[in-house]
């Protein structure tokens, strides 16, 4: 179990780096909002595997949350700010008519 | 097939989709493809002992949020694009296939027709759950999936 938690650390850790290497250099916002998921999926996936080694440890003792309890709250609030960009994405291009951000930095100036 | 050549094979396609759907310059193919990432880290979350998360993530993430992306890419107009509809499909009727086909492989070797509390290891416990005592759920889900697939490929392709 050991060996699958660093497996699943390093794949976390990559996910991460290459979603926020997309954010940089994305030319769609619709791409950014992507790349922001991916690195949200990478979070998850090394926080739900940094309790892989351990058995049923409750971070918070008088509740009882282990760390599944973190994963699941993050998903749900992860969800929750992609609607959200999502949303801002569409307004975007009903005022500015295109999704390129340096277009639109170009525009409103 | 070992728990260790496991979660290396299954962070190989992970980080595998993950490339396609941030290089891809078709939006299409890279909501596609996150599709699959989703559903292979809920798979995930489930061999490893909680099929709450993993449920949740398949419902969150592989659902509603890949149909708000699919409804933000036919409101902006980025189908214009153009892709070609016909390897769309092949391709993500292939993939659901294979993904089938290694879940299938997957929980056929590790079986061998016994019962589910004979296994000590969590993972092959829930395969053999499901296997026992829902093997129609995970054909319907399978197909579901696929017709899906085809389903976002159609649409692309009628906008083009």
């Amino acid at each position: 179990m050991a060996s699958d938690q660093i497996v699943f650390l390093f794949t976390g850790g990559l996910l991460v780096f290459l979603g926020i290497a997309s954010i940089s250099y994305s030319k769609n916002l619709v791409k950014t909002v992507m790349a922001f998921q991916v690195v949200l999926l990478g979070a998850n996936l090394a926080l739900f595997s940094s309790g892989l080694s351990g058995g049923d440890s409750c971070l918070v003792t008088d509740f009882c949350l282990t760390i599944d309890s973190f994963v699941f709250l993050s998903i749900l609030v992860g969800a929750a700010v992609e609607s959200v960009g999502l949303a801002i994405v569409v307004n975007v291009y009903r005022k500015y008519g295109t999704l390129n951000p340096s277009e639109i930095r170009k525009l409103r100036h | 097939m070992t728990s260790e050549l496991l979660s290396v094979f299954i962070s190989a396609v992970i980080v595998a989709t993950v490339l396609v759907a941030l290089f891809s310059d078709r939006v299409s193919i890279s909501l596609i493809a996150l599709f699959y990432a989703s559903t292979l880290l809920g798979i995930v979350f489930t061999l490893y002992g909680n099929a709450l998360v993993g449920l949740m993530q398949i419902v969150t993430f592989s659902g509603a949020v890949s149909v708000l992306f699919l409804t933000v890419i036919l409101l902006t107009g980025e189908s214009k694009l153009g892709i070609g509809a016909t390897r769309v499909t092949v391709a993500a009727v292939a993939a659901a296939l294979a993904l089938a086909a290694l879940t299938f492989a997957y929980v056929a070797s590790g079986l061998g027709g016994a019962s589910p509390s004979e296994y000590p290891d969590i993972s092959l416990q829930t395969f053999a759950f499901l296997w026992e005592f829902r093997p129609w759920d995970l054909l319907i889900l399978v197909t579901v999936f696929a017709s899906a697939m085809v389903t976002v490929a159609n649409l692309f392709s009628r906008e083009t």
